[in-house]
């Protein structure tokens, strides 16, 4: 039965080709589509590795300020006088790039020409606590890591893991940046927000009051009412004597980055559903039509023996092995991005896409010929062949 | 082996009410050729319909080897439809995307038969009809006669014990016509295979052993 198919497939292969190609088209529009949505939904999906929800911060500067050991002096009491404050739970200085803003990168390169990509976040001994960081292993930093010969730093687990993994860590100095001593390991610090990519990240200690750590991060209490901001910003302003000063929220900048990737995934989406809907149609029609114009063969069918079946069965057949071929050179298609990494993007993003594309037109096709075929199984046999 | 039994068949059509066959009774026995004639519109291709089991009659009984049919739609009656009988149309009824050879094959497919074996039987039954050359041909290659050859070569390829051949010769020149009317008493005089045939043609129907005339759907002799 197979054979007599692929048979009858292949003798007709002009009128197959129009479905062969529009399946193939729409496998590499859904595959493109997929391949994205499924990249940014793996994303999503990684803890960002720190807490949003009631975190603060405050965005200072302190450029215009010559008096350097004023400076340290007016944070040291900014960060007490907020922490006096009931409502507010932990406070920490951070550098220019904070949870949700700013990045910074470097590249260094080792004894051995080994080249180093990761992100530097500066910040003090309380950073960790703040932000409510998952220490792996290791420590986080504390205030006698300011005497340290070697610059201590925390790096993300993922770095740990693809970099110095087995490595003794408390010992060795490594070059990133400038020579340092790995002194911890925290779980995760997708800093840029929940849609970015789990990149290097090494925490660089500095003393709260040092001039450069010009971000104090607040986490404020839950269940705090939002009159709260106004005192913060009175306690802010009357110990900096500044005003060029801003409170920024990261859980709504963190929900405001994601709507900026959200909205083209839900706009792309959309549009695979409307191509989606659209081939379904097509194909409903084209089956229709095709089998409206074999009514002659399937009474002669019946007459020969077939049952109403063995038509159904031929005929959803006939159009899922099409539908494979088309698939199959989408697939050949497809492949060739993680092969010839096209994009750098991890293979796996390609293969969901390809597995979750191939899924849903498969299954359009067999929802779309079975109704069709199903109904041309009914003909009645001598009233098939009477027409002509 | 085939009996119809006061069999009527109504068309019911929105406006009018066609009487295709009015209150039948026949019987044909094992090995018997039978002919059908009539005026065009007297209900021949409907009686073979009816005794081919591909229809339904309105009205009275059909049997079959003993065996009265009940569900038209069952697999029992496709399969059975498969193993004993073979069908001649009027006008062919090729498969045109299918070569002549798996055109013959077709009611194969509807049984447990091997590829190989498909193949073997459908060449053997080419052979019969003397088209053994015009395998890989398509239908749209053929001529008329040769059509017809090819329907005959599916008819017989699964060796039914019964043929139903709707006017078999009615679209070939007088030549062609008398040669498949030859290939018809040859397999029922070699193979012994029950045959009915409804023709326009007298001097073929006096070539076989009995002669039913329909007229507006009542036998008439
Ligand atoms: N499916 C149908 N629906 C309605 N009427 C039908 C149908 N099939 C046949 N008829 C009618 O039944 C009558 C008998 O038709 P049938 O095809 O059996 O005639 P016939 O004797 O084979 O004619 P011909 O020699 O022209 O082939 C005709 O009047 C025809 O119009
Ligand atoms: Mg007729």
């Amino acid at each position: 039965m197979i054979r007599h198919i692929l048979q009858l497939i292949w003798n007709k292969k002009r009128s197959n080709t129009l479905l062969f190609l529009e399946i193939f088209f729409s496998f590499i529009i859904l595959f493109a589509v997929f391949t994205i949505v499924t990249r940014y939904m793996r994303m999503y999906q990684s803890p960002l590795g720190f807490q949003t929800e009631n975190i603060w911060i405050v965005h200072m500067n302190f450029n215009d300020l010559t008096d350097t050991s004023a400076v340290n002096e007016m944070k040291v009491r900014l960060k007490d006088e907020l922490l006096s404050y009931p409502q507010i739970q932990a406070a920490s200085y951070g550098g220019e790039a904070t949870p949700m803003g700013g990045s910074v990168w470097a590249t260094s390169h080792d004894q051995n020409g080994f080249q180093l990509k990761t992100n530097i976040i500066f910040g003090d001994h309380d950073y960790l606590e703040t932000l409510d960081l998952e220490l792996v292993r290791g420590r986080w930093f504390n205030e006698s890591d300011a005497d340290a010969r070697y610059m201590p730093i925390v790096i993300t687990e993922k770095f740990y893991e693809e970099t110095f993994k087995g490595k003794n860590l408390t010992d060795s100095i490594y070059i990133i940046t400038e020579e340092s001593n790995i002194v911890g390991v925290v779980k995760n610090f997708k800093y840029r927000g929940d849609f970015a990519t789990e990149d290097n990240v090494a925490f660089h200690y500095k003393n709260e009051n040092h001039i450069d750590l010009s971000r104090l991060i607040l986490r404020i209490a839950p269940g705090t009412k939002s009159g709260f901001e106004e005192e913060v910003n009175q306690v802010v302003a009357s110990i900096t004597k500044k005003n060029d000063f801003t409170i920024e929220h990261i859980e709504a900048t963190r929900s405001r980055l994601a709507k900026m990737i959200w909205i083209p995934i839900i706009a792309f989406l959309s549009i695979c559903g409307f191509l989606v809907i659209n081939v379904s149609m097509g194909l409903f029609g084209v089956l229709w039509h095709s089998i409206s114009k074999r009514r002659n063969e399937i009474g002669l069918r019946r007459t020969l023996g077939a049952s109403q079946g063995e038509i159904t069965s031929q005929f959803v057949s006939e159009v899922t092995f099409v539908s494979l071929a088309g698939i199959t050179l989408g697939f050949v298609f497809a492949l060739q991005f993680p092969l010839l990494k096209v994009f750098p993007i991890e293979a796996i993003n390609y293969y969901l896409a390809m597995a979750l594309s191939a899924g849903i037109i498969l299954l359009l096709v067999l929802l779309c010929s079975f109704y069709p075929s199903w109904q041309a199984s009914k003909i009645h046999p001598a009233t098939a062949l009477h027409e002509e | 082996m085939i009996q119809l039994k006061e069999v009527s068949k109504v068309y019911q059509t929105k406006t009018i009410e066609t009487t295709a066959l009015n209150n039948i009774s026949i019987q044909v026995s094992s090995g018997e050729f039978l002919s059908i004639m009539g005026p065009s519109g007297c209900g021949k291709s409907t009686l073979l319909n009816i005794m081919g089991m591909i229809d339904e009659p309105s009205s009275g009984k059909v049997t079959i080897s003993g065996q009265s049919i009940s569900n038209y739609h069952s697999k029992a009656l496709a399969r059975f439809r498969n193993q004993k009988l073979g069908f001649i149309f009027q006008s062919f009824h090729l498969i045109n995307e299918l070569s002549v050879i798996d055109n013959v094959e077709l009611p194969l497919i509807y049984r447990k038969t091997s590829a190989r074996e498909r193949r073997k039987m459908a060449a053997e039954a080419l052979e019969q009809v003397g088209l053994k050359n015009r395998m890989k041909h398509f239908p749209g290659q053929l001529s008329g006669g040769q059509k017809q050859r090819v329907a005959i070569a599916r008819a017989i390829v699964g060796k039914p014990g019964i043929i139903l051949a709707d006017e078999p010769t009615g679209n070939l020149d007088s030549v062609m016509g008398a040669e498949i009317m030859d290939i018809l008493l040859k397999l029922n005089k070699e193979l012994g295979t029950t045959i009915v045939m409804v023709t326009h043609d007298e001097t073929m129907a006096q070539k076989t052993h009995r002669l039913i005339r329909l007229f507006d759907g009542s036998q008439v002799q």
